[in-house]
């Protein structure tokens, strides 16, 4: 499998997968299926997690292509762009199910729509609009028989030039991530900051499930969660803006992508906790209470590939340059 | 006003130890060590905060006292960064040594530590206090300890921006 491939697979998620999440979520407004509701909170959270490694299989894809004859540099960088503002959308819908799909176990009856859910329909809205833009803007690399040209340029629509006065230019992006030293060091203090956050009170809770620190009930545990969360945040946001900063320095780096694979897996370790009743079977765990041995690999999982994510994030630097170039 | 480095420095790199860590291209050198003092660094903050966080009053839901067997994490940690962190130094002595940085690391994490021996003796270590007892005790110290971990983690992360030479001039 080459970049193109990759880009070319995982580029449906963010695309298709959002319009189909929104579609749930406008169903589940008619009727009283809080199910549906909640189907498309996890779909918007799933596809925001899928977006992270589409937007980072570009570059690589630009690699492989930009020498052919007939590929524009310039609707390369347009559709680059498109695709910064989409994923900023796209992470902030993922953020805000998230929170809702929070809220909603807290509460003894899930309240059918409030604030939450407002915020996730308005930037969903907004999101579908913006991937469809990055859609296009794809296609248009290399399809010249849709794309509308005159001598060479795209002509445009009216509402895509006012989208476009929002995206950012990638070149200056990244020249802006990389300028100074100070800046990247803040950003990779942060990412241990959120490192920390992370495995602190999730490894906590797995501990627990596993039956260390027997005395501690599980749901208070639980309660730190967002604490994870925040971590996450932010070093979803460092690690997105690094990647900018130096895309052909990761993009070529095999530890990388390996830690990429392991961060979605872990998402879907986190579905599988949530999903399969795991959780419930933990959830009033009390002083001295054994878990179940579902629940028990869940956690073990959920260690592991979090000491694999640490493992080969430190090893970026060791393995650069173990992914050949073109292709 | 810049001094040349002290020639022990060089004495130190010219090691088959210093210089394997440095210059061996096996995954366990440098790497290696250095992802190890990674997970140090996750075990003891990330432990120490836990207890932290429940002091300065979230998730009230934890009782207090069971939360002393996070103590066995936390000084696993600082043993594993302890070692790795000596390791480290060995194999950049120079780089390390003549940083300032490297020093306002070393400070931070000897007050952490200190913050941590007393919490653990001043805060879990008498099994008759009461929990308020024990929160009362424990606020500021919870306090001073995020900061100052998070101090560590920050002096330490700069490292790699801050030194003036790699190896002996």
């Amino acid at each position: 499998m080459n970049f193109v491939q990759l880009h070319l697979l995982l580029n449906h998620f963010p695309i298709i997968g959002t319009l189909v999440g929104l579609g749930l979520l406008f169903i589940s407004l008619s009727g009283k299926n809080d199910d549906l509701r909640r189907a498309s909170l996890i779909i918007f959270l799933a596809m925001a997690l899928l977006s992270i490694p589409t937007f980072f299989s570009g570059p690589g894809a630009e690699g492989a292509i930009k020498k052919l004859p007939g590929v524009s540099d310039e609707l390369i960088e347009r559709h680059h762009g498109a695709a910064m503002l989409a994923l900023l959308f796209m992470e902030i819908t993922g953020a805000l199910a998230l929170a809702a799909l929070w809220q909603s176990r807290e509460m003894p009856r899930p309240a059918r729509w409030n604030r939450s859910m407002s915020a996730v329909l308005l930037f969903s809205i907004v999101t579908v609009g913006l991937m469809a833009r990055v859609g296009n803007t794809g296609g248009d690399i290399r399809h010249p028989e849709i794309a509308p040209r005159k001598d060479g340029v795209t002509e445009e629509l009216i509402i895509s030039k006012i989208i476009h006065v929002f995206e950012p230019s990638p070149t200056k992006f990244a020249e802006l991530m990389t300028a100074s030293k100070w800046w990247w060091a803040f950003m990779m203090d942060l990412h241990f900051v959120g490192l920390v956050l992370l495995i602190g009170t999730v490894g906590i809770l797995d501990l627990r499930v596993l039956g260390f620190a027997r005395q501690i009930p599980l749901d208070p545990l639980h309660r730190l969660l967002p604490f994870a969360m925040a971590g996450f945040a932010l070093n979803l946001v460092t690690g997105v803006l690094a990647f900018i900063g130096m895309d052909q320095y990761y993009t070529y780096d095999l530890a990388f992508w390996i830690k990429m694979l392991a961060i979605m897996l872990l998402g879907l370790n986190v579905a599988a906790f949530y999903l399969t009743g795991a959780f419930e079977s933990v959830e009033r765990m009390g002083a001295g209470d054994d878990a179940p041995p579902l629940a028990k690999f869940i956690a073990a999982t959920s260690l592991f590939l979090w000491f694999a994510v640490i493992t080969l994030g430190r090893y970026i630097q060791s393995f650069s340059d173990t992914i050949s170039v073109h292709k | 006003m810049s001094l040349a480095p002290p020639l022990f420095l060089q004495t130190i790199e010219d090691t088959g130890l210093s210089t394997w860590l440095r210059e061996s291209e096996s995954p366990f050198a440098f790497y290696f060590i250095l992802l190890f003092h990674t997970f140090g660094l996750a075990l003891l903050v990330g432990a120490n905060m836990i207890v932290d966080l429940r002091l300065l009053g979230f998730a009230r839901g934890i009782p207090l006292a069971p939360l002393k067997r996070l103590f066995v994490i936390m000084w696993t940690g600082f043993a594993i960064n302890a070692v790795t962190g000596i390791l480290l130094v060995i194999a950049y002595p120079t780089k390390s040594l003549t940083n300032i940085d490297f020093y306002i690391k070393l400070a931070l994490i000897g007050f952490a530590v200190w913050v941590m021996q007393r919490l653990q003796s001043q805060v879990f270590g008498e099994a008759s206090l009461s929990k308020e007892a024990m929160t009362a005790r424990g606020v500021a110290l919870a306090k001073w300890s995020l900061v100052l971990w998070f101090g560590a983690i920050t002096a330490g992360r700069l490292l790699a921006y801050t030194y003036k030479y790699l190896t002996y001039p």
